[in-house]
């Protein structure tokens, strides 16, 4: 054990199970760390090191040239670009508000209310998490279409806010709420709408916080939803413009690699911000007030 | 309040039965105040109830009826009578479909304990009182918010994740050093140099929600199990564990599934070749259908095991200590009017 002194005559004790915490952690981040290094990266590669392999990690000779690229290739189609972005972002904020809203009263009714036929609605539930959308994409098609929603915002939203695994999420945490705090505001007369506005959901703020990274992330990177509920140009997403910007879905046109890295470098700085903003929250201990042992 | 006056009533009309009387109208209030609940519960539950119900549960039956019926007509998805002929035809006819299941199941079973190991201790090396945590929790989850992105596929079809070795080109490791051990030894390495990338890159929501859950534990169980003599190991096998037993199932549902649904998935794409290029809806259904029976028996297996060791939440034991003291009173609150 070393101990050195540290600013404002604090002790830094240095043990060696500390010192490998450290080295572990340092190695770990390092290879976590690779994909956003070389996002970051090749968003600023001159046009010969975006083809080098294997794939280098560091640009060498820095430039902005690709953004200009992407402004001139975006000049040329007929739908601006802040239109896609604006898509974006109006989308999956409602989509986002909603989720959170309905998953988290499904779940206060199933764990706390227990209403009739709440638990084959749990086993649906959990029925539902195993099926990937992709498979049910046709029939789901049919609905939407039925419901008269196809080229409309709605198409991109409904089918995407009653999603299992979020009521599932919210559900886990949930449980952890202690009956007696309900019992206690039902004596004192609240109303059941107060009790989950008032207390339930400021003490599953961290749950929330997870869960609107979560759908935050998912819808924001869905690829699938726009590809198949929207024909309309106007209608599409950031991330079908992508691929737009690329030269279509069948194959990267080598001219617009630099700028297709641009277009991704700035797409995903929204979620990586939004993670950073909510971070904090998420890692928030629940509040485990009127519980004693 | 209200509960007394109902004990009270019955107890003025007819003193005779006081035994029976007071528990009857007890259970009937009880049986009320649930059925109102129950009812409040349903308006809660009702708006995700309606999504369910349009986006899950009747395209699931459309793709139930389309698996088992044959397909008339594309247009307007006409179909008719009732065959397994697609079930049948998926395991007899069809050359690529089982292998490339095969494969899937393999990849998955390998990756899924090393994903949920290696969170759940990165998960606990976070919990600790590092310097820069944020900065390391931010990190950790960032492959995640790619994910799904062009970036990660860009990368992965660039072979990056197996040669992290020669990126890193004697900076970190001594790459050097390593050849002289020969090709066997050399591939060895990086393929589990690869794997652990790719496990990391996949771990960043399993990380958060084992921290999550590690961040509820109590302080109070920390301090009562080092005052009791505790070994660090032996609190994380009997209070760490234990209390993050609900998140442990729910990663490990997570993993698995995820790794199955994922878009990169070969099986899911052979699925959807059929089901959306080649407008072959029956056989797609089909296919979709028996992948999502194995998924579901796997889960369903998880679920059984996992109950057994589950640790009741603390909720469910507050119930039964109510429940307890409830059957404590009854009993004894006569006895002392008696006296």
């Amino acid at each position: 054990m070393l101990k050195i002194r540290w600013f404002r005559g604090q002790w830094l004790h240095i043990t060696f199970s500390r010192v490998l915490l450290y080295v572990v952690m340092i190695a770990l981040v390092c290879f976590t760390a690779l994909p956003l290094i070389y996002l970051i990266s090749t968003a600023f590669k001159p046009l010969d090191e975006l083809f080098v392999y294997p794939p280098q990690f560091f640009v060498k000779n820095p430039t902005t040239k690709n953004f200009s690229d992407l402004v001139v290739s975006l000049g040329s189609s007929t739908v601006p670009f802040t239109r896609y972005a604006f898509n974006s972002i109006v989308i999956t904020t409602i989509i986002v508000l909603c989720t959170v809203i309905v998953s988290c009263m499904g779940a206060y009714s199933l764990v706390k209310l227990q209403p009739p036929g709440g638990k084959f609605l749990f086993n649906l539930i959990l029925v539902a998490l195993m099926f990937s959308a992709h498979v049910t994409k046709i029939p789901s098609y049919m609905v939407v279409n039925g419901l008269g929603l196809i080229n409309t915002y709605g198409a991109l939203i409904l089918p995407n806010i009653a999603v299992a695994y979020n009521i599932f999420l919210i559900k886990q945490f949930m449980e952890q709420y202690p009956n007696e705090l309900l019992e206690a505001a039902r004596i004192d007369g609240a109303g059941e709408m107060k009790i989950f506005l008032q207390m339930v959901m400021p003490a599953l703020k961290p749950a929330t916080a997870t869960l609107t990274v979560f759908s935050f992330v998912n819808n924001w990177n869905d690829y699938f939803s726009p590809l198949i509920y929207v024909t309309s140009q106007a209608m599409k997403t950031l991330p079908l413009a992508l691929q737009t910007i690329g030269g279509g879905a069948a194959g990267m046109s080598v001219g617009r690699a630099g700028a297709v890295a641009a277009a991704t470098f700035l797409m995903t700085a929204p979620t990586v911000i939004i993670f950073v903003i909510k971070q904090g929250q998420v890692m928030e201990t629940m509040t485990y007030s009127g519980i004693k042992g | 309040m209200k509960e007394k006056q109902v004990k009270a009533k019955p107890v003025k009309e007819n003193p005779a039965p006081k035994k029976e009387a007071p528990v009857k109208e007890k259970k009937r209030f009880r049986l009320d105040l649930h059925k109102k609940n129950s009812l409040k519960g349903l308006v809660f539950v009702a708006p995700f109830i309606v999504g369910i119900a349009l986006f899950f549960v009747y395209p699931i039956y459309m793709s139930l009826r389309l698996s088992i019926s044959e397909q008339v007509a594309i247009v307007g998805m006409k179909m008719q009578g009732f065959t397994i002929e697609h079930f049948v035809k998926a395991f007899v006819v069809d050359t690529e479909f089982v292998p490339t299941f095969v494969d899937v199941v393999k990849q998955t079973l390998t990756k899924f304990p090393l994903t949920i190991v290696l969170s759940l201790i990165i998960a606990i090396l976070l919990n600790r009182d590092l310097k820069c945590r944020g900065l390391f929790r931010v990190i950790f989850f960032i492959p995640f918010l790619l994910g799904s992105g062009e970036v990660m596929q860009q990368l992965l079809n660039q072979g990056v994740d197996r040669s992290v070795l020669n990126i890193m080109d004697g900076k970190l490791i001594p790459y050097n050093v390593l050849s002289y051990f020969g090709d066997t030894i050399m591939n060895a390495v990086q393929t589990v140099f690869g794997l652990l990338v790719k496990v990391l890159w996949g771990s960043g929501v399993q990380i958060l929600l084992f921290l999550s859950g590690l961040q509820s534990i109590s302080p109070a169980l920390y301090e009562a199990a080092k005052i009791d003599g505790a070994t660090e190991w032996e609190i994380f096998w009997k209070v760490t564990v234990p209390m993050i037993s609900p998140m442990l199932l729910l990663n490990i549902v997570y993993t698995v599934v995820n790794s199955f649904t994922d878009i990169s998935n070969p099986l899911l794409a052979y699925i959807q070749k059929y089901g959306l290029t080649d407008a072959e809806f029956s056989y797609g259904s089909a296919l979709g259908w028996i992948y999502f029976a194995f998924i579901g028996v796997l889960v369903a297996i998880i679920f059984a095991v996992m109950q057994k060791y589950m640790h009741t939440s603390e909720v469910e034991e507050v119930k039964k200590r109510e429940r307890k003291h409830r059957v404590f009173t009854i009993e004894k609150a006569p006895k002392r009017t008696f006296e």
